[in-house]
């Protein structure tokens, strides 16, 4: 039965890591091509809205590692 | 429940299955989403025909690579002399994983290189002159969508070539058994789910960004900077999967 929860865990991690990958690559992505087509259209504030594309891209990377942490822990401390 | 020659075999041939069937999915979508802008574009701009036609032909191309590596999978599964019965249960939970990885992996990364592709067809047939740095720019984001199908297909093969056989480890109990068994299928699930995001994302920066090219085309350099930074970050989360695919691969014990 131990083992049982423990497969259960293995699975787990798979599905929180994956599905959890969607959503940070879809919203990364979207914010770069914003900022790709802002940068086109507005040159001269280039440094600014970079900064501000990372800025975003850190945020929208949050849940991605929360994923990676979950995944993790059920790997090793399960 | 017994082990037998059939039992293998289901796994191999729903994994070849699964593989081409999803990976069909969207590279149907994302090729012909190329060939509907292109022939928008030479509506527009019928003297710029060949431009366009070598544009789609050569995106198309690229945006198919995710497609291929499936049937490369499904044909290995099928054909490469898996459909023996001395792998066991391990071998069971390998064959499908690998299928299930490469065909869920393909699914974002055909999506975002058929966007790519069908924008930088816009963006030709708005300025035809451009045409060779668009084809560049636009060759370049398809090739970056695509990394994380090569993801999904190192996964795919390592689930398939380098997973030990049960009977190379002596004193397995069912739950030990049970427990590497689950670990690959969930290592295609990580892999295979989790490139689709990086996949799609990478896809419509490139995308924008040649249709910026298309449209600005003396900012190239700015764009091409953002591109590329953007898509990087994008991709750390193909990476997170990729390392707990690893890790449920090569460290469960």
């Amino acid at each position: 039965m131990d083992q049982l929860a423990r497969a259960a865990a293995l699975l787990g991690a798979g599905i929180a890591m994956g599905i959890g990958a969607l959503g940070p690559g879809i919203g990364e992505g979207f914010v770069a091509g914003k900022a790709c087509e802002g940068i086109a259209r507005a040159p001269e504030h280039a440094s600014l809205i970079t900064r501000t594309m990372l800025v975003g891209q850190a945020v929208s990377e949050s849940t991605g590692i929360y994923s990676l942490v979950i995944a993790l822990l059920l790997i090793f401390s399960t | 429940m017994i082990f037998t020659m059939e039992t293998i075999q289901i796994a191999a041939f729903l994994g070849a299955a699964l593989s081409v069937g999803i990976a069909s999915i969207t590279c149907g979508m994302g090729v012909g989403y190329i060939a509907s802008a292109a022939s928008y574009g030479i509506m527009r701009q019928p003297d710029s025909h060949d431009k366009l036609f070598r544009a789609m032909f050569i995106g198309q191309a690229v945006t198919e690579t995710g497609g291929i590596f499936s049937l490369v999978i499904a044909l290995l599964l099928m054909f490469g002399g898996f459909d023996v019965v001395e792998g066991g249960w391990f071998r069971f939970a390998a064959l499908l994983s690998a299928g299930i990885a490469v065909g869920l992996g393909s699914l974002g990364p055909v999506t975002g290189a058929g966007y790519a592709g069908g924008q930088a067809c816009h963006a030709i047939s708005r300025m035809p002159r451009q045409s060779n740095s668009i084809l560049g720019y636009m060759l370049i984001g398809q090739a970056l969508a695509q990394t994380s199908s090569i993801f999904a297909l190192l996964v795919s093969l390592l689930l398939l070539y380098s997973t030990p056989l049960q009977d190379s480890i002596p004193n397995l109990t069912a739950g030990h058994i049970l427990l590497r068994s689950v670990a690959y299928i969930g290592a295609g699930l990580a892999i295979g789910i989790g490139t689709i995001g990086p996949g799609v994302g990478i896809g419509n920066v490139a995308g924008k960004g040649c249709r910026m090219i298309g449209k600005f085309p003396r900012q190239k350099s700015h764009i091409m900077r953002t591109m590329f930074l953007g898509a990087a970050v994008s991709q750390s989360t193909a990476i997170y999967a990729l390392v707990v695919s690893f890790l449920l691969i090569f460290s469960v014990k």
